[in-house]
């Protein structure tokens, strides 16, 4: 049992505490979600469950805890060790030593255990999470997926009876993440082990949880309930669930399986097809998005491959960028994505082929030139912001142009105020949430004056809230201010509601690419490349193909699919408000 | 066992110890040259039974190039700068202010066995380098300092890291236009690699915190007091004991004492420490025949050399210049030591198998 009784804790030189009057309690066995927009104490709180808050940052702490009858603040997080297993968000900061045995043993040394009991434990643990292939491996060599099952075993280790994890599959892409949370349910349900992670992908994991809290403000009264009950509240949910709500489907469904439950009930409410027509294949859409072409692409490559240490990160790539267009890099983390982006900007120069850029090859450009034109923003903005205040880091780029101050404020202006971040130009960097920083990072870039913006995961790590603000901000860029974007992404979700093409990459070749009704047609390409559909099309290909429900075309959006739907059923049997509207 | 199949760690800290000696002590091309090639003969030997799975020989053609670059750097430098000599290569007006005189042949000769002794220093390293993996060898530290060999096998996986962050971020900051032209244009590669850096340094220390690292020293204050006091008295006692080697040179024991005395509260402070660290360690190297020969050898060869050091200082020197004649001398026992330091080479087979796991 895991109590928690009017727990206030402040974290050093902060006035607002971080938890206000907390009370909650978990049972043992348990699968706990934790969601809640970013800053809200989520962290803080997965961090009280074993000590680390507030033994690990100082603070003021008032209240009880109590964690299968220990006091975290009393046992201190080494008194803890062996009872909560802690998981954290990066998986390259986790590590002590370079062999995956020795870091399972790690946490067994420090408790002294007897040689014949590390061995044992060992080999269980490598079992528990099927990774014993990976025994002698060195950490450094793995991927994401594997790096985070690792950390996950050596925490194992010990035997905890709850394991914590703080999003855990933040940068991880779909198919490592799945792994992942599998894993974390086989745990939970073959050892009877409580989980209580937090993650801002809903959609990934809320169909294992027995449990959600839901911490809807800092200080307010947190939520803790039935999965279905706090969905049906949360302001943002995945695609799926918006979808039920939109649709009045009673329970929410939280997978594409348990939306094809409500195939059956369509098809009740439907009665039988009007004239009995055979369900024709989605006609090609005529390129509706398409916008017209000037006779130059922004940016053209052709045949480009890259290789490093032996390694072909780029093969026989051709890809071409029209002004004013929103292109869409789609593929796993490792499929070359970053590489070809580099290559795009000229960072690096392709082994073969050749990138021009308004039909001048950017070989035989100077590097400043190629800036002032084609804009790159990176993954992380860590790597990029470095000013004392929002202002002054945005700056940087207009005044490395040679502008003169005048003209740098202008520019500095206009990029804030495009992003959405004017508000913040006079404040510390390292003060700023993730999301803003984020969005300054791009300002910094728009700042140059670039026609071309080229993005790598600019969403990862965001609560769906911040995504939607930066894909907001994107896209107004991009109809706005008629600046080509060219995005790389894992997420596909979001992806029909902005982009006009999409490219599927997949180990350093392009396999597919087309508008989005093209590519989101079917499973095969994507499966290919280790992508899936966007869910809504996901669960409409499935009830079009397995459930014969006749729904004209694939919907890639939650409106287009409430449309058709609804389109579907008669008059007289949804309810008069859903068809109205309200999703 | 992927990792590396050869001896004992200790083993080789004993070999790597022995075959450091000569090159440290000693000029004499004929030693030197054969610690040279008793380091060859083992490297060939592992190159052969690592099976291709470590990139073993790049490490040592770097050491082997840059050994090349020392030498070549040292052999200008004394031939120029020493004038001594009966052996006139080539007359410099004396005029010119560092090189200006007579160049001779054994100023060459000397600059010649420096740079000898620095390349047999690097190799004897570069081999122990192939031979142990440096992960197991943190992980043999001993008790009384595990912090150390934590913190050091960290930072054997921080450091790479790091420079992984430092390309990305000057690639981010290159495309913002920015070049390196002072040192103040450091600071937007700085900031971001001091606040990556920190970053994952505090969830990495969060994350040993959660599984129980920390002060594992079981021992009660008062003894752990003993402890210190311990360290700091056999600290000053050896202090002394040199303080008075170099005073009284004429009565050497109570230098002696001093030096025992220091060494032994050290020691004792040391494995009291040792008992009280709560902790195992889960891999345990077995000695082997092999193992133990090689060690053995390896001690014997080199406390043969340090008695030659301390009684017979003669036999090392090599100094070419006159009086004494730039012809190297040369004791067949002290060759025999080093030759010996070639046995893990001999004992190394593609089919060996080591008492480990």
């Amino acid at each position: 049992m895991i109590h928690f009784d009017r727990v206030t804790y402040t974290y050093p030189d902060q006035k607002v505490p971080a938890l206000a009057d907390f009370s909650a309690t978990i049972r043992p066995g348990e699968f706990l979600l934790v969601v809640g927009p970013s800053g809200v104490g989520k962290s803080t709180f997965l961090r009280t469950l074993n000590g680390l808050v507030p033994h690990f940052y100082g603070g003021r702490w008032a209240g009880q805890a109590r964690v299968f009858g220990r006091d975290p603040v009393a046992a201190a997080p080494r008194g803890m060790a062996d009872l909560v297993g802690f998981v954290f968000q990066d998986p390259e900061a986790q590590f002590v030593v370079d062999t995956v045995e020795d870091e399972l043993a790690f946490a067994m040394e420090n408790f002294a255990l007897p040689q014949a009991t590390m061995r044992k434990r060992v080999e269980e643990v490598l079992d528990q999470l099927s990774i014993a292939h990976l025994r002698n491996r060195r950490i450094s060599t793995l991927s994401g997926g594997e790096k985070q099952r690792v950390a996950i075993a050596s925490v194992m280790t010990l035997q905890p009876q709850l394991l914590v994890l703080d999003e855990p599959t933040s940068q991880l892409d779909p198919q490592a993440a799945e792994e992942v949370l599998l894993a974390l349910r086989q745990l939970n349900e073959d050892l009877g082990l409580t989980i209580i992670l937090c993650e801002h992908r809903l959609e990934r994991v809320v169909q294992y949880a027995d449990r959600v809290l839901y911490l809807p403000a800092a200080g307010a009264t947190p939520v803790l309930d039935d999965p279905r009950a706090v969905m049906a509240q949360l302001p943002q949910v995945p695609p799926l669930i918006r979808l039920g709500r939109a649709l009045g489907w009673q329970p929410l469904p939280l997978t594409i399986k348990e939306g094809r439950v409500y195939a059956r009930k369509l098809m009740e409410q439907i009665g039988e097809p009007a004239n009995g027509q055979a369900l024709s294949p989605a006609p090609l859409p005529n390129d509706s998005r398409s916008i017209p072409h000037s006779p130059t692409p922004v940016l053209a490559v052709r045949d480009v491959s890259y290789a490093y240490n032996s390694h072909l990160a780029l093969r026989g790539v051709n890809l071409e960028a029209w002004p004013g267009e929103f292109v869409a890099l789609m593929g796993r983390n490792g499929s070359g994505k970053t590489t070809l982006l580099k290559v795009l900007v000229g960072l690096l120069k392709p082994g073969e082929g050749a990138v021009r850029l308004w039909g001048r090859e950017i070989a035989s450009m100077k590097q400043g030139e190629i800036y002032r034109q084609v804009g790159m923003v990176l993954q992380n903005p860590t790597d990029q912001l470095f000013a004392a205040t929002v202002e002054e880091d945005v700056a940087f780029g207009p005044r490395n142009l040679g502008l003169n101050e005048e003209q740098v404020e202008r520019r500095v202006v206009e990029s804030l105020s495009l992003v959405g971040a004017l508000p913040l130009r006079a404040r510390a960097i390292h003060h700023i949430s993730f999301g803003e920083q984020k969005r300054v990072a791009i300002a910094g870039v728009l700042a140059m004056g670039p026609s071309v913006l080229l993005l790598d995961e600019p969403t990862a790590g965001l609560d769906p809230a911040g995504e939607a603000e930066i894909m907001r901000v994107l896209s107004r860029l991009n109809k706005e201010r008629g600046i080509s974007v060219l995005l790389a992404t894992h997420s596909v979700d979001m992806l029909p509601l902005f982009a006009d093409r999409i490219y599927v990459l997949n180990r350093g070749a392009v396999l597919h690419q087309g508008p989005p009704e093209a590519i989101f047609r079917d499973d095969e390409i994507l499966k290919k490349a280790h992508l899936r559909l966007p869910y809504i099309s996901g669960l409409l290909y499935e009830l079009k193909k397995y459930d014969g429900v006749p729904i004209d075309g694939l919907p890639l959006t939650i409106g287009e699919a409430r449309e058709k739907l609804l389109e579907l059923i008669p008059d007289d049997v949804i309810a008069a408000d859903v068809r109205r509207g309200g999703a | 066992m992927a990792l590396n199949d050869s001896f004992h760690p200790v083993a080789w800290l004993a070999w790597l110890a022995a075959a450091a000696l000569p090159a440290l002590s000693t000029r004499n091309p004929l030693y030197l040259s054969l610690v040279l090639l008793a380091a060859g003969v083992v490297y060939l030997a592992l190159e052969r039974c690592s099976r291709g799975t470590q990139p073993a020989g790049r490490s040592w053609g770097a050491f082997v190039r840059f050994g090349a670059l020392l030498w070549l750097l040292t052999i200008p430098f004394t031939a120029l700068t020493a004038h001594h000599g009966t052996l006139v290569l080539l007359r410099l007006p004396a005029a010119w202010p560092v090189v200006g005189g007579p160049i001779t042949g054994e100023a060459l000769l000397y600059g010649l066995t420096g740079g000898l002794a620095l390349i047999g220093l690097l190799l004897v390293f570069a081999t122990f380098n192939v031979a142990v993996d440096q992960a197991r060898l943190l992980r043999m530290t001993p008790g009384f300092i595990y912090q150390v060999g934590v913190v050091a096998s960290i930072a054997v996986a921080f450091v790479p890291q790091m420079v992984g962050a430092w390309q990305t971020i000057r690639e981010v900051q290159q495309v913002r236009g920015h070049r390196v032209r002072g040192l103040r244009d450091l600071l937007p590669l700085i900031i971001p690699l001091l606040v990556t850096a920190l970053e994952r340094a505090v969830q990495l220390a969060e994350s040993m915190e959660a599984r129980g690292f920390g002060c594992q020293a079981e021992a009660t204050p008062r003894r752990r007091t003993i402890q210190q006091l311990a360290v700091l008295a056999g600290l000053a006692a050896i202090a002394a004991g040199v303080a008075a080697a170099g005073f009284w040179r004429d009565r050497p024991w109570p230098a002696g004492v001093f030096l025992a005395c220091g060494a032994g509260a050290l020691l004792g402070s040391f494995w009291d420490q040792g008992r009280h660290v709560r902790r195992s360690r889960y891999r345990r190297w077995q000695w082997g025949r092999a193992d133990r020969a090689v060690a053995v050898v390896s001690l014997l060869a080199g406390l043969a050399w340090a008695i030659a050091w301390l009684a017979r200082p003669g036999w090392l020197s090599y100094y070419p210049y006159p009086p004494s004649s730039p012809w190297p001398t040369f004791q067949p026992g002290l060759g025999m030591a080093i030759a010996a330091l070639a046995l893990p080479g001999l004992l190394l087979q593609p089919a060996h198998k080591t008492s480990n796991e």
